[in-house]
Order: structure tokens, then sequence, then C-alpha cells
């Protein structure tokens, strides 16, 4: 039910995007490297992995840290 | 003004872009010539752009009191075959040394316990927590990935991966699929991962809840192992939306549900069985002529499945060139282990080519409903119990800076420091008689330091 709940919220809200964003002209800023949600993905999938033998949560961004017998 | 100045740091990328390019040319140019190529083939090199990204980075770890230490070396590398078509490979080499906490507790005494092995003792010291000192290992992890355009709007990618440490193995393979909306502002994403690990312990797989025995010899096998190796399946799915708030802003917000199987168990971790009144150590003498734990200790039982879910939001914003990075995720799951992770970074970029990365993270969880600090010694036993920290109640806070340098060839060097500090707490409710304010959880301090070097080929 719950997750039910999550993608009625999730869908009202991609409703609701659609008046948000930029003209492809507008994308110089969102175009440079340091704004990619993936720019430093070594950085990432070595702080995944260390916080995956460390503590008891796991993932959540991609599907980094797993397949290691460190926890 | 800000304009001004972002289209200038966009002029400057441009400007490197075409020094890459240059570069590139050149080196390919270089080694044709010392493989003796032809002089037609260094004219196609001189055309050529840039195919190969490489992100290269040498890792240190370690942690306070001689505990773990991690060197690792990895490189994750992209080529791009035009048409938005493109091949991730990413290798990582482990090595691992150190002792890590075994789960019994620190207690007035001496403690002597028998190694993981079965064919040896190793004391700890009284008043401290103990440490098996036989953690060593080497982890080897190849992952490839490809990803293309499906259709107009629509992008796949797939992709298998591979790890060998000397207990454990693990193959996986995810697919993947992205489609963008509303002038692509929007992208919704999903994607699936399956695993599965072979676990496969020194001296074979220790019995749920058994009692640790004495050292035997070669001849012998360690009392109370079971199998040589045991699985796990590991089934993820993530669902993901991305979106353009504006022109200096990027949101994405995942959700995700993982669902593991099989064996879940530390086969190295323990518990110390105690006086149910007092919370003291029970007492254990050898068998005569052996060596072996001078107490009870209990090898940990944990269910074998495991249904976590969780959100994760990530924002990305520029002020003039500086950029915010806010993440936040939210984790629950069925053994009852509730966390919160709050992270952040700032990019500061100065003069003409560096910057400077102060970034901060705040971890907290709950503790595993089966966690316990010990185990009293009454009948029946539980059916779960881990006394591994890892599934107590615990925050963690994590300092860093990251110096980053962008050389005239396009390249960049860059350095990170990192500070982590991991408090376990155990609360009354887990401890019994004397263990109440006289707990020792093994807290710890590490170091992350990181060298990186990121070129194209």
């Amino acid at each position: 039910m719950r997750k039910v709940i999550l993608l009625a919220v999730v869908c009202v809200s991609l409703e609701g995007c659609a008046n948000l964003g930029v003209e492809p002209w507008e994308r110089e800023v969102l175009a440079r490297e340091d704004m990619q949600l993936d720019a430093n993905a070594l950085d990432t999938a070595f702080d995944d992995h260390i916080y995956f033998s460390k503590e008891g949560t796991s993932g959540g961004r991609g599907f980094g840290g797993g397949g290691c017998g460190c926890n | 003004m800000a304009g001004a100045a972002s289209a200038a740091a966009a002029a400057g990328v441009t400007d490197m872009a075409d020094k890459d390019v240059k570069i590139g040319a050149a080196l390919a140019a270089a080694t044709c010539s010392l493989l003796g190529t032809a002089a037609p083939g260094v004219s196609v090199a001189a055309d050529a752009e840039p195919q190969w990204d490489i992100e290269s980075a040498f890792l240190y770890y370690g942690e306070s009191d001689d505990r773990v230490k991690d060197l690792s070396l990895s490189a994750h590398a992209t080529r791009d075959f035009g048409d938005e078509r493109t091949l991730g490979l990413d290798l990582s080499v482990d090595s691992l040394t150190g002792a890590s906490p075994s789960g019994a507790i620190a207690t007035d005494g001496v403690q002597t316990f028998t190694s993981p092995s079965g064919r040896k003792t190793y004391s700890t010291p009284a008043g401290e927590i103990p440490l098996d000192e036989s953690f060593l290992d080497t982890r080897f992890a190849l992952n490839g990935s490809w990803s293309q355009p499906l259709a107009r709007l629509y992008r796949v990618s797939a992709g298998l991966g591979f790890s060998s440490e000397y207990d454990y193995q693990h193959i996986g393979a995810n697919f993947g699929l992205t489609r963008d909306f509303n002038q692509r502002n929007t992208t919704l994403s999903a994607a699936l991962a399956y695993g599965q690990d072979t676990v496969k312990p020194v001296g074979g797989l220790p019995l749920p809840l058994t009692q640790m025995g004495d050292a035997v010899d070669d001849a012998m096998s360690p009392a109370n192992r079971g199998d040589s190796n045991d699985t796990k399946d590991v089934l993820d799915v993530l669902l993901g939306v991305t979106q353009v708030l504006g022109r200096h802003t990027v949101l994405r917000v995942n959700l995700s549900y993982s669902d593991s199987s099989g064996y879940l168990t530390d086969p190295y971790k323990l518990l110390s069985v105690v006086d149910p009144v007092t919370g003291d150590l029970i007492g254990r003498t050898p068998a005569t002529g052996a060596s072996g734990p001078t107490g009870v200790y209990l090898y940990e039982s944990r269910p074998d499945s495991r249904r976590k879910e969780g959100l994760y939001a990530e924002m990305r914003h520029d002020f003039s060139g500086k950029v915010l990075q806010v993440g936040y995720r939210y984790s629950t799951d069925d053994w009852e282990v509730d966390s919160h992770t709050l992270e952040s970074r700032l990019r500061l970029p100065f003069g003409s080519s560096s910057y400077l990365e102060p970034h901060v993270r705040y971890y907290q969880q709950t503790a595993a409903s089966f966690y316990r600090y010990s185990l009293a010694n009454v009948t029946p036993l539980p059916d779960f119990a881990s006394a591994d920290a890892r599934l107590s109640e615990m925050d963690a806070l994590t300092f860093g800076l990251k110096y980053g340098h962008v050389t005239a060839g396009g390249n960049e060097w860059n350095a990170r420091l990192e500070f982590y500090r991991q408090t376990a707490k155990a609360p009354n409710d887990v401890l019994i008689g004397n263990q109440i304010g006289n707990t020792q959880m093994p807290d710890f301090d590490a170091v992350i330091l990181q060298f990186g070097y990121h070129f194209k080929l």
C-alpha cells in the first residue's frame, strides 16, 4: 500500500515537472562536468565500498558497494 | 556578472577540450612512431577525438588502534563509440590487513579464542575489546557495462560484475532503462540488479549459535562447523526521477528495494555468553592438553532473508561557478535497521584551474532487532543473535577536503583527505547486570587518503 502511495506521489510530482526545466539553449551551466550527478564516480565508489563494510545500511544512490565479503 | 563568469568557465572547458584533442593526437602520433606505424596512420590519429576517459585513484584507509587498513587501486574507464554509445570498465584491487572486532565483549581478565581456521588460538589482554587478528585479504573486482540509445528519448544499459576474495566470490548482472520527457528536463529511470555471492570461510561455516571449541590439528575438523560454503542472492530494484529545476539546479530522487536471501550471517562474528544476573562472561576450561577458549563464545546467527526499502535524493546547485551538492538517504528494513544519511559537498573553484571541495557526512542507524551486546546464559536461546557493532545503534561523522587541479593538457589530478568517526551505542535494554555503565563498544576513527588522476587517451 505504501508503495502505491509513493508511486502516486511520484506521478503527481511528474505532472508538476512539466512546468519545470529549461530551454535547450539555457543548458550552459547544467552541461558543465561538475554539475553532472554522476561526477566523481570513483570517489563515490570508494565511499560506497567503505560505508558498505562499516555500517548496517548500503545502496540507494545506485548499486555500488556490494559484492564484498566485508559485510 | 554571474552569467559572464559561467560563460568564461564554459569557454575554459572548451579550451581544455581542444587541448585534450591535441595532446591525445600527439600521444597517438608518438605511440604510432614508436610502433613504427606508417605515416597515413598518424594522420588518421591526428584527426581522432580522445576515446578513453580514465579516472584512476589510489586509496589508503586506516583505522585507529591498528585495526583495519586497506590499500586500494581503482580505475574507472569509459570509451565513447559515438552516437552516445559507451563502454564502461571498472577495475579494483584491494589489500586488507589488520584486526577486526569479533563481537565478544571486553572483560577484566585475559581472554583466549580459537582462530577462525580452528587450528590456532589468540589472546586479548584484560580490559580490551577482542579483535580477530587474522583479518587479511586481497580483493579483485571487475565490472563492465554498455550503454546506448534504444530509440529517441530512450536509453538502455546492461552490465556484468565479478569480484573475488580468498573466502568470498561475487557475480552480478544489471540492466537499466531511462526515458526523457519534457524537452529532456525530466528523466525517468528503472534499473534491476541481481547478484549471487558465495561465502567460503576459513575452517568451514560455523553452525549458528554453537560454541567455539578448542584448537585442533590439521588431521581433525574444528568443532561445530558445517558445510564448507554457502550462497546468498541479492536482487535490487531502483526507480528514479531526475529533474532539471532551473538553469542552475538539478535534482534526482531514487526509490530502491533490495531483497537478500541465503547465507547472511558473518561466519567470523561471535557472541559472549554471560551470567543472566551479573552479566559477567561464563568461564570455560579447555580439554586437558588442548588450547582453546577460556570463556563461552557462540557463533552468531542472522535470518536468511532481508528486505530493504530506501529513498535517496540528491541536488546540485550552481552559485556563480561554485557547486553545492546535498544528498539525503532514508533506509528501512525488516531487520529493523532504519538509517538516515545526510551528505554535502561544496566545490569552490579558485585560480584558473583549481578547486577545493569540503565534504561532510552524517550517518545514524537503529539497531537490528536481533542485536545483542552479549547473550544471557538461559534456554532456549533466541533464533537469531549478533553482537556485530555494524548492527548496533550507531552514528558516524565524516569530514573531508578534496583539492583538484586541471593541467594545461586538460587532465586532472586530485587529492582527498577525510576523517571518519563511528560511535556505536548499547542502550541499557541490551545490557545485563554489571554491564550497565561499564560497556566498551568498538568505536573507531579512520583516515581516508586518496590520490587521483583523471586523463583521456
